[in-house]
C-alpha cells in the first residue's frame, strides 16, 4: 500500500511569485472578488486537497515607509476570506494563520468557535506569534516581545483558549471538532519545541528531500519526547512549482516568469526582507551594506549573515536583488513534466520525507488548475491520494484525531 | 430617486452559527424584502458576529449584511481588516455596527474612529495591476494614519484596502449611542434622540401598524423600521411588514441601493477632536 500524500494549497491570491501576477495568464484584479475564490474552491475540492491555507501579517508593506509598487498586495483578512470560502464549497479545510501575540485569547476563542460551527468543522488555525517588528504600533505598542517571550505568550494563550472553548462547548454545544486543527511553521528551536507540544499539522520549507528528511525525524523526535503520538502530525513541506509538457519547456517557463520580475521589483523586494528601503541606491552600485544594517528594523544579526558574503565579494546591487528573487524563503521549487512531479512526490511521502505537500503556485489560478487536472489523476491512479472525502470535518479528512486530549475531561 | 423604504431586522439567536439554521434564515429573510440584517444586538452577541457575515456574503443577493461588533471583540486594525474583506467579497454589501457591551460610550466611539482612520489610509484609486508595465499600485496613496486615541493607537497603514463602500454603511442603536460624525442610520424609538444626518429606522414590534409606519415614513418622519426578532418570528415579520417592502436595484452596492451615498469625513487623529 503507498503512503496516502496529503494536499494543501497555500494560496497568497498572486501566487508564489513575486513577479506571478504578471503573468499572461494570472488574474491579480479577482483576488477581491467572490467569484474567484468559487472557482478555487471549486477546484481544490476537485483536486481532493485537504486544506486551503492563507498566510498572513499585521503590517502593510512598506520598507522605511514607502509602500512598495510593484509588489502584489494587499491581502484579505484570512478568517473572513476562509469562512467565505466555506459557505461555497463542502469539503476543503480551512486553515488561517493568525498571531497570538496581538489577539486578546477571548477574541481567539469566540473567532474560531464561531468558525469552527458554521463551517462544519473544517476550521485550522496556523499558530503564529507575529515576528515583524512593523506590528507593534499598529496595536499602540512601541516593540515586539522577544521570540522566546512570544512563544511563552503563545502557550498560555493556547492554554486559555483552550478553557474558554471547554466553556463555551458545555454552554452552546460542542463545534463539529471541539476546536480548530493546530498548525504551526515556526522553524526555529522555540518554534520546533512549540510544535512539538501542540501542532497537529506543521508547515516548513524543505529545499530537498534530505532536508524533508533530517526536518520531519527532528519533528517527529520531539514529539514523541513531549509524550505524543508523531503519527498524528501531518509535516506539510511548501512545494512550489513550474509545469509543463517537457522538462524542457518547464524550465523555459520558468525562466519567463522569473524575467517578470525587473530589477526594480526585485529591489523593492529585497527591501522588504531586508526591512530598510534601498529603490533610492544605484542597482549597478555596491550593495550599501552600513547603511543597510543601521538603518534595518529587522534583527541586525540576521541581516548581517545574509550580506556578509555578497558585500565582501563585491556584488552589486541589482544582481543580488535578482538572485535573492530567485531563491525566496527555501521551499523547493519543482519544474517538469506532471508525471515526473507525481513521481518526485510519492517518492518524498515514501522516503518520510513529509506526510504531503503545501502547493504554492508559482502564479494563480493557471498553474494550480494544471495540477489539478495533470498531476492529481496519476497521484489517484497510483493510489497514493483519495478519491474522495472520507468524512466531512478537516480531522476526517487529514486522519487526525476527532477528540483533541486536552478537549475532553 | 425615490426616497427608499428602509426595512431592518436583527437576530441574535445563538443557533444563527449552525450553517444548517444560518442558511435558510438567509434565504427567508432576503426573500421578505429586508434590507437588512443585522447579527447580533447590544446586550445579546452569541457568536463572532464578523465570521457570520463573512460566512452570508457569498449568499447575499439583496440585503445587506451588518454585524454587531463591541470594543471587547477586536481591535480596530482587526476590524478594519475583517469588514474591507468581507465588503468585498459581499459586493459592497456590508453594514457595521458598533455597540458599548459594557464599555463606555467615548471608547466605543474611539474604535469607530480609529478603524475609520485606517481605511482612510488608503485612496479609493490606490491599485493600478498593470501587467505590462509592472506597476501594481501608487506608492502615494497608501499613508499611515497615526491614529492616537485615547482607547485605541494605531500608526498604520493597514494591510487591507479600503473597502469597496469606502467605509461600510455605519448603522447605531439609539439604545447605544457613539459619537461619531457620519453615522448614515440610527435605529430610535419615537422619542429617542437621533444623530443629525443619520436616516431613522423606528424601532418597531410585530404588533405595530405597517399603514402607520408608511404614514410616518410618507409625513418625513422615519426613513424606515427595525424589529428585534427570533429565528421563529421570521415568517410572522414577513406576514406583517413585507407588504412594505419595495423592489430594489439588483446591482451595485448597499450604499447604492439604500441611497446612502458615502460622504467623505474629515480624518479624526483622536476622540479628542470631535
Amino acid at each position: 500500500m503507498p503512503k496516502p500524500i496529503h494536499l494543501w494549497a497555500f494560496l497568497q491570491g498572486i501566487g508564489h511569485y513575486p513577479s506571478g501576477w504578471r503573468h499572461a495568464d494570472a488574474t491579480p484584479r479577482d483576488v477581491f472578488s467572490m467569484d474567484y475564490y468559487r472557482k478555487v474552491g471549486a477546484m481544490v475540492e476537485r483536486g481532493c486537497f485537504d486544506a486551503i491555507v492563507f498566510g498572513d501579517q499585521l503590517q502593510s508593506r512598506g520598507a522605511g515607509g514607502r509602500t512598495p509598487e510593484r509588489l502584489a498586495m494587499p491581502t484579505l483578512d484570512p478568517i473572513s476570506l476562509l469562512t467565505a470560502i466555506a459557505s461555497v464549497t463542502r469539503h476543503i479545510g480551512l486553515v488561517a494563520t493568525v498571531s497570538t501575540t496581538y489577539n486578546t485569547p477571548g477574541a481567539l476563542a469566540e473567532r474560531f468557535w464561531t468558525m469552527d460551527r458554521i463551517t462544519g468543522g473544517r476550521a485550522g488555525w496556523n499558530i503564529v506569534t507575529t515576528a515583524h517588528p512593523d506590528t507593534a504600533p499598529n496595536f499602540g505598542e512601541t516593540e515586539l516581545p522577544d521570540k522566546s517571550l512570544r512563544y511563552q505568550m503563545a502557550a498560555d494563550t493556547l492554554e486559555q483558549v483552550s478553557a474558554m472553548w471547554r466553556d463555551m462547548n458545555a454552554a452552546r454545544g460542542d463545534t463539529p471538532q471541539l476546536r480548530p486543527v493546530f498548525v504551526q511553521a515556526g522553524q526555529s528551536n522555540d518554534g520546533r519545541a512549540f510544535a512539538a507540544r501542540t501542532a497537529e499539522a506543521i508547515f516548513c520549507p524543505a529545499a530537498t528531500i534530505e532536508d524533508g528528511i533530517a526536518f520531519r525525524s527532528d519533528l517527529r523526535r520531539r514529539v514523541a519526547e513531549a509524550g505524543r503520538d508523531p503519527d498524528g502530525v501531518r509535516i506539510m513541506p511548501g512545494l512550489s512549482f513550474i509545469l509543463a509538457d517537457t522538462q524542457e519547456q518547464a524550465i523555459a517557463k520558468d525562466e519567463a516568469l522569473l524575467a517578470l520580475a525587473d530589477e526594480a521589483l526585485c529591489i523593492e523586494y529585497l527591501s522588504e526582507s531586508l526591512g530598510f528601503d534601498l529603490t533610492s541606491y544605484d542597482p549597478a552600485g555596491p550593495i550599501p551594506g552600513e547603511a543597510i544594517l543601521a538603518g534595518t528594523i529587522m534583527p541586525r544579526a540576521d541581516i548581517a549573515r545574509a550580506l556578509d558574503k555578497p558585500v565582501e565579494q563585491g556584488v552589486p546591487l541589482g544582481l543580488f536583488a535578482a538572485r535573492f528573487v530567485r531563491t525566496p524563503r527555501g521551499h523547493h521549487v519543482f519544474r517538469g513534466t506532471p508525471a515526473q512531479m507525481a513521481e518526485m512526490m510519492i517518492a518524498w511521502v515514501e522516503a518520510g520525507a513529509c506526510d504531503g505537500f503545501t502547493l504554492q503556485p508559482a502564479y494563480m489560478a493557471g498553474e494550480l488548475e494544471l495540477f489539478v487536472d495533470q498531476v492529481v489523476p496519476i497521484l489517484q491512479q497510483r493510489g497514493s491520494l483519495r478519491t474522495d472525502y472520507p468524512g466531512t470535518t478537516l480531522r476526517d479528512t487529514m486522519g487526525l484525531s476527532r477528540r483533541p486530549a486536552e478537549m475532553v475531561a | 430617486m425615490t426616497r427608499p423604504f428602509l426595512l431592518s431586522a436583527s437576530l441574535a439567536d445563538p443557533a444563527l452559527a449552525d450553517p444548517a439554521v444560518f442558511a435558510p434564515v438567509l434565504d427567508q429573510a432576503q426573500a421578505a424584502g429586508l434590507d437588512l440584517l443585522l447579527l447580533g444586538r447590544a446586550g445579546a452577541v452569541p457568536f463572532d458576529a464578523q465570521v457570520l457575515a463573512a460566512w452570508a456574503a457569498p449568499r447575499l443577493t439583496r440585503m445587506g449584511v451588518v454585524p454587531v461588533i463591541a470594543p471587547h471583540h477586536s481591535h480596530p486594525f482587526h476590524i478594519a481588516r475583517a469588514l474591507s474583506a468581507i465588503d468585498y467579497l459581499s459586493g459592497g454589501l456590508l453594514g457595521w455596527s458598533p455597540v458599548g457591551e459594557g464599555a463606555c460610550v467615548p471608547q466605543t466611539s474611539d474604535m469607530v474612529l480609529a478603524t475609520r482612520a485606517l481605511w482612510d489610509g488608503w485612496d479609493a484609486d490606490t491599485l493600478v495591476i498593470d501587467k505590462d508595465s509592472g506597476h501594481y499600485l501608487h506608492s502615494h496613496k497608501v499613508r499611515p494614519s497615526h491614529y492616537a486615541g485615547r482607547w485605541y493607537q494605531t500608526r498604520g497603514p493597514v494591510n487591507a484596502m479600503r473597502p469597496l463602500q469606502d467605509h461600510p454603511v455605519l448603522v447605531v442603536d439609539a439604545a447605544s449611542p457613539v459619537a461619531v460624525p457620519g453615522i448614515d442610520l440610527v435605529i430610535a424609538g419615537e422619542d429617542q434622540p437621533t444623530p443629525e444626518g443619520a436616516r431613522v429606522l423606528r424601532r418597531s414590534t410585530l404588533g405595530d401598524d405597517p399603514a402607520a409606519l408608511a404614514a410616518a415614513f410618507a409625513a418625513g418622519r422615519i426613513d424606515g423600521l427595525h424589529v428585534d426578532l427570533t429565528v421563529a418570528q421570521l415568517p410572522h415579520w414577513a406576514e406583517r411588514f413585507g407588504v412594505l417592502a419595495q423592489p430594489r436595484a439588483t446591482g451595485g452596492t448597499l450604499r447604492q441601493r439604500l441611497g446612502l451615498p458615502f460622504s467623505p469625513i474629515p480624518t479624526a487623529q483622536s476622540t479628542e477632536s470631535v
